[in-house]
């Protein structure tokens, strides 16, 4: 036992010294804003893809090269921790001095004052670069509070070779959700559906989808804001439904599933279309089978085009020591030839033309991108994104309220009362 | 009564079930990192890799700087566990050998100290440490470490320093050895199995933790195993399958060789525990 005992003291004393090695540094440099003098700025890049890694640390080397003074300073996170991860750091005031992160998550930290005003920092070129409602979703109170680097929409991907089959030509500039529905009854035949659709977490692609029907869920911003839930509003939730059950064109056991779980089901021909995020598009291209040919389809089409913007942004800590700096970086971030790099790597499109334009042109459109892009030029934001106690209304109310109604275990009335008496109880 | 040939076999076909049934979990994981992205979306999907590649494995350890992380998972693991035996000996020993009416309150209060969530506690204790320097380092996240498990680990000591009978210390003390002697000499032999199990616990609590580190550790080179595992995790449940499998088996290697050598050492402390009380 002694020699146990002296084995444990010698190696916690091992240990103890060579913990003391560990860095310390919070390497957020040193000093004032001045230009002579040398700072280093840390990113905190979500970049996921290999890609994207690769493309974001390409960035940050050819800045590192270009700019002495400013070294940028790679740090990787993750988007699966980065909210808990950012609610502490900017308690305690040590958050990365750029951060990556999405406008849904980082309104409430602007909302609190914790990010910095990037107006007075960023180019005209970049302002002028990204659409008004793009911006929208990224400003408050007269403040832009994140650069909005790329975007999601969700876009229709369909089996080549099914869709040939069943005669359905996938031409023209857009898909109302009335073709989407006889697309997808076509397809519907011999144990196999027209459509698979990953709705484990309903509620972003009800509300993003449902601004094609002018959904706006809430009226009012903040916390005065009030539930807003028509017909409008329960459109979305109820094509599906009919599809689901009445036309049984998509398979019910797809909706309990994410976006990833359906794909084995479109690769093996079980499902003729799926609907999810374009960035999907990316793991169809790694996973999918060599002979597997597959399409985006034209942006879905209610009443319009439009889909909520929520795009990756990039922002600065309000108590930062180099807000300017790290804005100067931000703006490098946003050239076109950078933008279109990330978003190639991410199948996201770009906020910038000039970035989209690079990704069409360097891909020709091919795999989906003419559509992909086409699908972004109508984002803008949406009444839920003002709204303060979304994220909660989110989870409590309305993501449990569409499930149980996705599985036909409630009504549309039902549902309508849960969405709209729901807010009541999370917002009292 | 001598087994039967037949009842014999029975019994080892059941043992190596209920083997494969507990390494079945491994044994998928294993089989998953030789997988290529194809067989991950396969329709219908099959146990054993059809075309085995170690693309995974060089994807980890290229990508996401595994390596380092494993060693900074091993050298907080190792801290917190040495620190905790050390601390909560003691502290074990006298909460169960010595009665006084502070010893409810404080096993009440280990107990209630455990239904805190790490949530509500994380943001004071990183006000706390950050003055202190000891954000975004390796002895701090040792400090939080040890303190988190040292609850528990206490609760389990102080019912292994309770088990041993108390007549062998009086026998000790009649032969003249001092209370130290006595707890080296006499109690500390017996508490191997407990201090075993105690150091098991304590590891593994540290091996997996996340939330702490990810708030307490910046520096991508001070990073640990677990948040390094969650970086192959993207928006919107999009999962790099492959090399996130193959980062998992080899980040369960080195805790399966800890676990190795102790469990040698826990079976021998029982026996020797068992005769000697």
């Amino acid at each position: 036992m002694k020699k146990v005992l002296t084995a444990l003291l010698a190696a916690s004393a091992l240990v103890t010294l060579a913990a003391c090695g560990g860095n310390d540094d919070n390497g957020s440099g040193s000093g004032d804003s001045g230009s002579t003098e040398k700072v280093t700025l840390k990113f905190q890049s979500l970049a996921f893809q290999k890609t994207t890694v690769a493309a974001s640390k390409k960035i940050v080397a050819d800045w590192n090269a270009a700019n002495p003074n400013i070294q940028v300073e790679y740090v990787q996170g993750s988007w699966d921790s980065v909210h808990d991860q950012l609610v502490t750091q900017f308690q305690g005031g040590t958050a990365p001095d750029i951060i990556h992160d999405e406008s849904a998550d980082i309104t409430g930290f602007a909302n609190q004052g914790y990010l910095a005003d990037l107006s007075p920092y960023l180019s005209q070129e970049t302002k002028d670069a990204v659409p008004q409602g793009v911006w929208d979703s990224v400003s408050s109170d007269g403040k832009t509070f994140a650069a909005p680097t790329l975007l999601q929409s969700y876009v229709v991907f369909g089996n080549t070779a099914l869709l040939k089959q069943a005669g359905i030509t996938t031409t023209g500039d857009s898909l109302s959700w009335d073709d989407l529905q006889a697309d997808a009854k076509k397809l519907t035949a011999g144990g196999k559906y027209g459509l698979g659709w990953g709705l484990k977490s309903p509620t972003a692609t009800v509300l993003n989808l449902g601004m094609n029907f002018d959904a706006a869920f809430f009226d009012g911003t903040g916390r005065d804001a009030k539930a807003k839930v028509g017909d409008p509003e329960l459109e979305v939730p109820k094509r599906i439904h009919a599809m689901a059950y009445t036309d049984k064109s998509i398979d019910p056991t797809s909706l309990t599933q994410s976006a990833s779980d359906v794909l084995p089901g479109f690769f093996g021909g079980k499902y003729g279309m799926i609907v999810a995020g374009n960035y999907v598009a990316q793991q169809i291209v790694e996973q999918g089978p060599k002979s597997f040919q597959w399409e985006v389809l034209p942006p879905l089409k209610g009443t319009s085009e439009k889909q909520a913007a929520n795009p990756q942004t990039l922002s600065v800590p309000a108590e930062g020591k180099h807000v300017k700096q790290a804005a100067q970086f931000i703006d490098y971030f946003m050239k076109a030839d950078n933008l279109a790099a990330v978003g190639q790597g991410d199948w996201l499109i770009p906020t910038t033309q000039a970035a989209r334009d690079a990704i069409a042109k360097t891909t020709g459109g091919k795999n989906g991108w003419t559509q992909t892009l086409a699908s972004g030029t109508e984002l803008t934001k949406a009444p839920f994104q003002s709204v303060e106690n979304y994220p909660k209304w989110k989870d409590q109310i309305a993501t449990p309220a569409l499930q149980s109604f996705l599985a036909n275990k409630i009504d549309l009335t039902t549902l309508g009362k849960k969405l709209s008496d729901g807010w009541g109880q999370v917002n009292g | 009564m001598r087994t039967r040939p037949a009842t014999r076999a029975a019994q080892y076909v059941a043992v190596v079930c209920y083997l494969i049934f507990l390494g079945f979990p491994l044994l998928w994981l294993i089989s998953s990192s030789l997988k290529s992205p194809q067989e991950f979306a396969s329709i219908d999907p099959s146990f054993l890799p059809k075309h085995p590649d170690f693309s995974n494995f060089t994807d980890a350890l290229e990508e996401q700087g595994l390596v380092r992380s494993m060693l900074n998972s091993l050298q907080i693991s190792v801290a917190s566990t040495v620190l905790v035996l050390i601390v909560s000996l003691p502290v074990a020993y006298a909460l169960a050998r010595f009665r006084s009416r502070l010893r409810p309150i404080t096993n009440g209060w280990i107990l209630v100290s455990q239904v805190f969530p790490v949530i509500l506690i994380v943001i004071p204790l990183f006000m706390i440490l950050r003055p202190l320097h000891l954000t975004n380092t390796i002895p701090g996240v040792v400090i939080v470490y040890t303190v988190w498990s040292m609850p528990f680990a206490l609760w389990m000591l102080q019912g292994y320093v309770a088990a041993v009978p108390r007549e062998l210390e009086e026998a000790a003390s009649v032969d003249g050895a001092s209370r130290v002697r006595t707890i080296v000499s006499i109690v500390m032999p017996l508490l191997r199995p407990g201090l075993i199990a105690t150091a098991m616990f304590t590891f593994i609590s540290a091996w997996n933790e996340f939330f702490f580190a990810l708030v307490l550790l910046q520096d991508p080179q001070l990073k640990t195993l677990p948040l390094v595992l969650a970086r192959f995790v993207g928006a919107e449940g999009q999962v790099q399958f492959g090399p996130l499998a193959a980062a998992s088996v080899l980040a369960t290697v080195p805790s399966l060789v800890f676990f190795a050598f102790l469990q040698r050492r826990l079976t021998s402390g029982l026996l020797s525990g068992a005769v000697k009380g």
